[in-house]
């Protein structure tokens, strides 16, 4: 975790979610990168954070793009966040004694169906041997999540436009990282809503 | 049809296709199916029913120890036309392959899917060495909230196909027919089993009672039903009738 | 079978990575240290003898877990499924009390649907302790065991290292000293069955209050022949206040150097095909204004 640093954060909102991360990558205490993006899509609606050692970043993002699409293919179907969730909780714990070092972050937006035609939005967060919360407010996860915890347990509120959203989970982000030495050097933010999914890039501190 | 023999020189080698492109072994377990008592299934607007005859060579033998329609997960049951010890052999299969899909997706898996994977089973038992063909045709229904009920029928060459109505074993064509004549797009779950008991007397030996014949169906499931309560899980879609549902559905 | 061995990691665990992360521990400030659930968990028997209840399990358990100083989770669910009328309580690694009580779940509704009968708790406890023996206390799950078959109501734990014990009232986790002592001091045979959720949920409180390990709420299930009765959330004795005022921020608070917009709505566009062949309109995507510069003000609406 501290090798590389790096964190993300999600957060729920009013029929959206937001997933968000900083973008450096270092050596211990060297700034590597400031372009690292640690969130990636895995279909329209659904993203996940990789904070953690940037070696299993790239493997466990290789090893679950595979399987997702093997998954889709396989069934013609997209994976749900909350399936997409198990997914990686079973490849996390595969190595429960040898684990990657990278605690997962994944929020989207389940699409309706026939069955649930109103599903709630969804996010979770696992430990490195794939144990999974799935909190009705906010995820953290990184060398910042001791502070993401602090300044989100404030700064969150239930049922926040996408735009209110997007001011809550940037600000938290941004000021945990700034208190943390091994995070920061830019961050990335995107929003999903049912009809676009927003990135931003954020100005922030770059020391 | 070859018959068993007719092929001659490519009778006996499984893996070996016979000029005429024919893997011979694969017809003979088509033969060990349509030797085996009649099973059929019908997906209705509101569920499935899966029905066969539970016949037992001997007055003598205890009929409530022989299974022929199993639960294989909670929403997944299958019927077989065939050979009894090939079926177990692929329950436990199907069974496994369907709770080591839980443990990875936590949930389920959909009904093509599982059939895709006995299919698959099925299918290497035609292209391995020192095996033989499974001698069954399977009938499977399922219900997944991607693709709702579905019915299919996998043969022992592993091909599989969905369907709306099907009936395998020794009164196929018979039943198929008469299901051909039967069915429409609206029938509801309940007329969906008298038209499978319907199907079943045609060509039935004996007495129909509820020790002679076997039920499971699909319900598909209300959305409160779906719904996840904490510590609890999702009621079963799939379930065989008891001999009590039985008798009072032979009886109307 | 390339799709069986990757898609199907059940059998076994890799340690691919063991050797690297041995490196990593030694030369770096240690590994992360996973999620744990400090927990105080309990289990009774209740019911039987003269009370003129039916006899059955009451399990209780905490709410909270742990990452090191850290509440990493402050209403997880301790009690786990394993058959309708199995249930298992778990302290210990939380990753391991979750899937050890998964794959035991799935084992017990193969066991259950090849023997036609529902299974026993004791076979649950069989498995459990094999699994754990096996892996010397590495997988690191302190259970409490409860359920109702056709023996009458049955309650143990079981510890990582594989060993089990059976009695009328079990506690386990960090908070077990402070629930055993409600219970040492309050436990009579052959309570009511309101009488022993009362007493479990005390047991649980005494961890909650008296343990840094445990906190937030009590959940409760209830296990007779007649069914199980999940009392998620049974007592909620650290609801958090309500915010009287909130941190809302302006709109345009944060500043923002580049946007993309991903529009999900495909706008399709008609056209006749009568002239085949060439300008053919098929599926177009409406081009998004890309908004650029410090602080979005709103309006980044795209006209669909």
């Amino acid at each position: 975790m501290e090798n590389n640093g790096g964190s993300v954060v999600a957060m729920i909102g009013k029929d959206c979610v937001a997933i968000a991360s900083d973008l450096r990558l270092g050596n211990q205490a060297v700034g590597i990168a400031s372009n690292f993006d640690k969130v990636f899509p895995v279909n329209d609606k659904l993203y996940y954070g990789l904070p953690g050692l940037a070696t299993d970043v790239y493997t466990l993002k290789e090893h679950l793009r595979f399987r997702v699409n093997m998954y889709r293919m396989k069934e013609e179907r997209e994976i749900t966040p909350k399936t997409f969730t198990h997914l990686v909780s079973s490849t996390l714990y595969e190595k429960r004694f040898g684990p990657f070092f990278i605690e997962p972050v994944v929020a989207g937006l389940p699409t309706p169906t026939e069955l649930d035609p109103h599903p709630k939005p969804f996010i979770s967060t696992m430990d490195t041997i794939g144990c999974v919360t799935t909190p009705k407010d906010f995820a953290v996860a990184g060398t910042a999540a001791d502070k993401l915890y602090g300044v989100a347990e404030g700064l969150w509120e239930p049922d926040l436009e996408p735009e209110d959203l997007f001011e809550t989970v940037s600000q938290t982000l941004l000021n945990a990282v700034d208190r943390d030495a091994l995070s920061g050097w830019g961050a990335v933010v995107h929003i999903i809503t049912h009809d676009k999914v927003i990135t931003r890039t954020l100005r922030a501190r770059m020391d | 049809m070859s018959g068993p023999g007719s092929g001659g020189a490519y009778s006996f080698s499984l893996t070996t296709f016979s000029p005429s492109g024919k893997l011979v072994q694969i017809e003979h377990a088509l033969a060990a199916v349509s030797g085996g008592t009649t099973s059929l299934g019908i997906k209705a607007t509101n569920g499935i029913v899966l029905a066969t005859e539970k016949k037992s060579p001997s007055l003598l033998i205890d009929p409530s120890a022989l299974e022929k329609v199993a639960p294989i997960c909670p929403n997944i049951g299958f019927v077989y036309s065939g050979m009894g010890p090939d079926f177990r052999i692929l329950v436990a299969k199907a069974r496994k392959i369907a709770q080591a899909y839980w443990k990875v997706y936590g949930e389920y898996p959909p009904t093509k899917v599982l059939v895709q994977e006995v299919a698959g089973v099925m299918q290497k038992a035609t292209q391995s060495g020192g095996v033989r063909p499974y001698g069954i045709s399977l009938l499977i229904a399922g219900w997944d909230s991607h693709r709702n009920q579905s019915l299919w029928q996998i043969d022992p060459s592993g091909s599989y196909w969905a369907w709306k109505a099907s009936a395998i074993g020794k009164n196929m064509v018979n039943a198929k027919t008469f299901l051909e004549k039967r069915y429409n797009d609206e029938l509801s779950l309940e007329d969906a089993i008298h038209t499978a008991l319907l199907t079943l007397k045609e060509g039935f030996e004996g007495q129909m009672t509820e020790q002679t014949i076997e039920i499971g169906v699909i319900t598909v499931p209300t959305p409160e039903q779906m719904e996840e309560k904490s510590g609890e899980r999702l009621p079963p879609t799939f379930r065989k009738l008891s001999e009590n549902e039985v008798r009072d559905y032979l009886s109307l | 079978m390339v799709s069986k061995a990757v898609e199907t990691p059940n059998a076994g665990f890799d340690f691919s990575n063991y050797a690297r992360n041995e490196f990593f521990g030694q030369r770096l400030q240690g590994i992360p240290k996973a999620t744990s659930t400090g927990t105080t968990i309990v289990g009774v028997i209740f019911g039987g003898g003269d009370s003129g209840e039916e006899p059955g399990v009451c399990l209780g358990a905490d709410t909270r877990a742990t990452g090191g100083p850290i509440v990493a989770d402050k209403n997880c669910e301790k009690i786990h499924y394993l058959t309708p009328q199995i249930r298992c309580c778990g302290a210990g690694t939380a990753a391991d009390t979750e899937f050890v009580t998964n794959l035991i779940s799935s084992n017990l509704e193969l066991h259950a649907l090849s023997q036609g009968r529902p299974a026993r708790v004791v076979t649950a406890m069989t498995m459990l302790k094999q699994y754990l023996f096996r892996y010397q206390g590495h997988v690191g799950a302190h259970l409490v065991l409860g359920g109702v078959d056709v023996t009458g109501p049955q309650l143990f734990t079981v510890h990582a290292h594989g060993s089990t014990d059976k009695l009328p009232y079990v506690t386990m986790g960090s908070g077990s000293l402070a629930a055993m002592a409600v219970f040492e001091s309050s436990f009579k045979e052959n309570m009511k069955r309101e009488e022993a959720i009362a007493l479990v949920s005390r047991a649980i409180r005494s961890g909650i209050f008296n343990d840094l390990g445990s906190g937030s709420n009590v959940d409760v299930a209830v296990i007779t022949k007649n069914g199980t009765e999940n009392l998620r959330n049974y007592e909620m004795p650290n609801e958090r206040g309500l915010k009287s005022r909130n941190y809302k921020f302006r709109r345009g608070t944060t500043a923002w150097t580049k946007e993309s917009i991903r529009s999900l709505i495909v706008s399709e566009e008609i056209k006749s095909t009568s002239g085949a062949g060439k300008d053919q309109g098929g599926v177009e995507v409406v081009p998004v204004p890309t908004g650029a510069g410090a602080g979005g003000e709103e309006g980044m609406e795209i006209d669909s």
